[in-house]
């Protein structure tokens, strides 16, 4: 594979979620169908840390879960390392890891037992298990709890064993929605480390926020969702201009947001 | 591989739980020594006792009287009356039972009369009069008594068996179920567990599988826990021996614990189609009561309505109740017992396709 191979590419995805009476009510809208993604299309590549960036409610989470197959796109594709999220969902799963806050961690159970189970799960083989057991768990200081059961971690050790489970079966592709939410500036420094280690190894990440400055420390290209919309892509300097906060302020009074 | 991996933390997170291992075999456990103790309290062996009456006037009754406390393993001994009122003191003193007299040609006469003197604070005198008048009363209006029973004791076991039992089984079996199934379902839904292990690649069938064949496995347990502590206890609840259990044959024994196997994997699965659907443990809980009245509702149909014919074969449930009844009748419905086992199985393979199905909908597993 090439080094700009695009290991992730999104054609025109479009989500749209129906509202029950009881949001409509909350969010005080008559309108019954909410488009979250509108036509979306972009492209990340191999060995590079791609942001999505937007406030809430952009459709950013939206993307990652139809992205992880977690989710259906109701048009459009997106295919990563060649794998469509439509038509090969089981391939796509192979081939990713995915972490958000909404998927969690069974609390009876242990990092040590957790990860041999997910690592059978992704079918990777004993060896290899045990051996990604012991690099991950010294690297981020996972062993000395490894049996130590779930619900009994810190927050901040409960987020390193969950990213260590995604990526269990080393995944080509890391999709990961707002990696440094709720963690103590430590952790996110581990976490953040860790995703600059994974792009030296030539993994693609793919993260979503609404950090600014996360974003100009990782990402090395960036899209920034408004309304499900892509409103500009490209590196750091293309999109940010010397000022990225400027920049997405300005796109998103452009786009009817008001501060 | 993953099928495997799966079914080995739902066997692990029960087995290295003490609290579910308790939960699940307690009920088998307490329903023994509680009916044991039960049968033991209503069925003690009573001491024989002694009545002694004074009789005035002649009637066939006595006989009657005599039989029906040996029948009971008490005796009479029937005295003849010198003084009425020194009799009478007697029986106030506690020197003897009670007074029975006669009127002339009692036996001949309608309307002959009886008069019966006894003490109802002495628990001898009062339980003579208790079985005089209930003697008489038979007598007086020319019902012919017979002290031989139709019925043997293991066929009148057999019928409270095949009436209490099915009903007693299903009720076990969807409390063993529920509160497991619940947990490992829904439960793993509402706190985002699942939606972590439908990111792998592993088959959504074989999570359905992965989660409704150690469920099935595990509860069975529970049953069987719950099923042998009544059968065992049963006997004795009704002062019956348990060498009663001897009445059944290998055959409907064999089909009882096949029915058993058939009917735990389908409420399991029935279970955790509701709890794949519902959005938390509550909603789920409120769904399964409502199905586990349903089938109390058929069992009890079954029980009360008589022959209700071929058809209830094809109704899950109701069919293992009814051929369940039939074995603990002491039959052998063979071909009845053998496709309720196949219709439950396959109404369990639609559930588990429907879980399937269930797990790759975003709007059930993901709908707000």
């Amino acid at each position: 594979m090439q080094e700009n191979e695009a290991i992730v590419r999104a054609e025109n995805l479009k989500k749209t979620f129906t509202l029950s009476k009881k949001q409509q009510k909350i969010e005080k809208t008559g309108e019954r169908r909410r488009v979250a993604v509108d036509g979306l299309s972009f492209s990340a590549y191999r060995g590079e840390i791609y942001g999505l960036l937007g406030p809430n409610g952009a459709g950013k989470t939206t993307t990652l879960r139809m992205l992880s197959t977690l989710i259906r796109p109701d048009a459009g594709d997106a295919f990563l390392c060649g794998h469509s999220i439509t038509k090969e969902p089981q391939r796509v799963r192979d081939v990713i890891g995915f972490m958000t806050s909404d998927l969690k961690l069974e609390g009876f159970f242990t990092p040590d037992y957790l990860f041999d189970f997910f690592g059978a799960m992704h079918g990777v083989d004993k060896a290899t298990l045990a051996r990604r057991k012991k690099e991950l768990f010294s690297r981020f200081g996972i062993d000395k709890f490894s049996e130590v059961r779930v619900k009994n971690l810190s927050t901040g050790m409960l987020q390193k064993v969950s990213l260590v489970i995604s990526i269990v079966h080393d995944p080509e592709v890391v999709i990961f929605d707002e990696p440094t939410n709720g963690l103590d500036v430590i952790t996110a420094k581990v976490v953040t480390d860790f995703l600059e280690e994974l792009r030296r190894m030539g993994k693609s990440i793919l993260l979503s926020t609404h950090i600014f400055s996360l974003v100009e420390k990782l990402c090395d290209r960036v899209g920034i969702l408004l309304n499900g919309k892509l409103a500009a892509e490209g590196t750091l300097e293309e999109v940010g201009k010397g000022d990225l906060e400027k920049t997405f302020f300005a796109l998103y009074e452009s786009e009817g947001g008001r501060l | 591989m993953k099928f495997f991996a799966l079914m080995k933390k739902e066997f692990h997170r029960f087995f290295h739980d003490p609290r579910l291992i308790i939960t699940m075999l307690l009920p088998g456990i307490i329903i023994f020594l509680l009916y044991g103790i039960l049968g033991e309290a209503l069925n003690s062996e009573k001491e024989a006792r002694q009545y002694h009456v004074y009789l005035s006037g002649n009637s066939a009754v006595t006989a009657v009287i005599s039989e029906a406390a040996q029948k009971n393993g008490d005796s009479v001994e029937w005295m003849s009356i010198d003084d009425r009122e020194a009799a009478k003191d007697a029986v106030h003193d506690g020197k003897a039972t009670a007074v029975l007299v006669f009127s002339e040609n009692f036996d001949a006469t309608e309307g002959g009369n009886v008069d019966i003197f006894y003490n109802a604070s002495d628990e001898t005198s009062a339980a003579f009069y208790s079985l005089a008048t209930s003697v008489l009363n038979v007598y007086r209006v020319r019902f012919t008594v017979t002290s031989e029973s139709l019925l043997n004791d293991e066929v009148v076991g057999m019928q409270i068996l095949c009436s209490i039992l099915p009903l007693l089984i299903v009720a076990f079996v969807f409390s063993a179920c529920m509160s497991l199934t619940l947990e490992s379902v829904a439960g793993e839904k509402e706190r985002g567990t699942l939606s972590t292990i439908l990111v792998t690649s592993a088959k959504r069938s074989h999570i359905a599988l992965g989660k409704i064949v150690p469920l099935a496995c595990i509860s069975m347990l529970g049953a069987l826990s719950s099923f042998l502590g009544t059968a065992l206890s049963m006997p004795k609840l009704m002062g019956l021996s348990l060498n009663m259990l001897g009445a059944y044959g290998f055959w409907n024994y064999f089909f009882i614990l096949l029915l058993i196997v058939s009917f735990v994997p389908l409420i399991v699965s029935l279970i955790a189609v509701v709890s794949t659907y519902s959005k938390s443990v509550k909603e789920a809980s409120a769904y399964t009561g409502m199905l586990m009245i349903f089938s109390i509702i058929l069992t009890l149909v079954a029980t009360f309505v008589p022959a209700l014919g071929d058809w209830t074969v094809a109704i899950p449930v109701l069919n293992a109740v009814v051929a369940m009844q039939g074995l603990l009748a002491g039959a052998l419905p063979v071909w009845q017992s053998l496709v309720s086992v196949g219709v439950n199985l396959a109404f369990t393979a639609i559930l588990v396709f429907c879980m399937t199905m269930m797990l790759s909908d975003e709007r059930i597993m993901f709908g707000k």
